[in-house]
């Protein structure tokens, strides 16, 4: 799997830092690990928002999706939102099976969760 | 790929033979099965033809059938098992009882990725009865697999190269296509409830005269895995002399 990372300052009142978070390949329990470490990174980082771009993300299991709930949940506690963006059809049905489109804030486009974000 | 025609798949019903069926053998798959199902709907159902999917649990102590049963699919089926036989008796039981012109039987991790399966399809349109994934043929792609695993692997391909002729290098990859035909007359044929099963159907198939090819398929290591390694590996070396007795006794002359 493959992880990027950039920062992005959106045209708001606030001058928060955003945190995009992009992954690619098949995102399992073998992945986690580096992932949950990239994610801490960014929002401790940035002490704000962290959007995750799935875009290259074509199979997530379990663990795969119980690493991103942790992470929104270590976004929590920082004070920060999370959103996830770009989703690939299977990726997005996989989160329509488990309920878990519920649960996450998602997003078309990163451009569009940057804008919710900086709102 | 279309959202609108896996929505289409999950809400009705298929009237006519389904073109393929896809059995997922499942055993206590709670966690991973769903991703896995998934993966599958989106893909398949954006190949344009009739299809069925088939859960075939064996004896699970979780929650798999209700998990799968949940989810209220009109073209998929689970099938309950009272008691665990094995991984070979739920794939018999889930290959008998599809209805497709073509099956194929995948493993409920997902580590072979679904898009793998239009190389199969093409090999039984081009008129061969049993097309197997294979992470040994060349060209075939292996990730995050263990160096016990990665040995043991090899160290039972070549026992069974030197003593069988299936006409395959990679015998257990959980990624196999069968012609309606071949399946029925195979898998009734069947003897094998365990991890070797798939070895045994080769075996079969080879001497039954079926037209087999191995096709080089990418792999994934997917954590989890349910198997003792070095069980499974004595289990399969018993299994082995078991399949040339069988033979030789007969068992097979009625195939």
């Amino acid at each position: 799997m493959q992880i990027s990372m950039r920062e992005v300052k959106p045209m708001s009142k606030s001058d928060q830092t955003i945190a995009v978070v992009g992954l690619s390949g098949r995102f399992d329990a073998h992945e986690v690990p580096q992932v949950r470490q990239a994610l801490m990174q960014a929002t401790n980082r940035t002490k704000g928002h962290v959007v995750i771009d799935l875009g290259g993300v074509n199979f997530i299991d379990s663990s795969g999706l119980a690493c991103l709930v942790q992470g929104m949940k270590y976004c929590r506690e920082h004070g920060a939102d999370q959103i996830l963006c770009n989703l690939q059809q299977p990726v997005r049905i996989i989160f329509e099976l488990t309920r878990l489109d519920r649960a996450f804030k998602i997003m078309v486009s990163v451009e569009e969760a940057t804008t919710a974000l900086a709102a | 790929m279309s959202y609108e025609d896996y929505q289409r798949w999950k809400t009705t019903p298929i009237e006519e033979q389904p073109a393929l069926s896809i059995v997922i053998p499942a055993y206590n798959e709670e966690a991973r099965i769903v991703p896995t199902i998934g993966a599958i709907a989106s893909h398949v159902s954006s190949l344009g033809i009739p299809w069925e999917l088939i859960v075939s649990d064996d004896g699970s102590k979780d929650r798999t059938v209700q998990v799968v049963e949940e989810l209220g699919f009109a073209n998929l089926r689970v099938l309950r098992a009272q008691r665990n036989e094995g991984k070979g008796s739920a794939v018999r039981r889930g290959m008998l009882a599809a209805r497709g012109k073509v099956v194929l039987f995948d493993d409920a991790d997902n580590s072979t990725p679904i898009e793998e399966i239009g190389k199969l399809l093409e090999k039984i349109n081009e008129g061969y009865d049993v097309a197997i994934g294979s992470r040994a043929a060349r060209g075939a792609e292996e990730a995050n697999k263990s160096l016990v695993r990665r040995i043991m692997s090899n160290g039972l391909r070549w026992i069974v190269a030197s003593v069988f002729s299936t006409g395959a290098h990679d015998t257990q990859c959980g990624f196999k296509m069968f012609t309606r035909d071949a399946a029925q007359r195979l898998f009734r044929a069947q003897t094998i409830s365990g991890f070797s099963f798939d070895l045994e159907i080769l075996y079969l198939a080879n001497k039954l005269g079926y037209r087999i090819v191995e096709v080089p398929i990418a792999w994934v290591d997917a954590p989890g895995s349910k198997l003792d390694p070095t069980k499974e590996a004595q289990r399969f070396l018993r299994d082995l002399v078991r399949i040339k007795l069988n033979d030789l006794r007969g068992i097979y002359a009625n195939a």
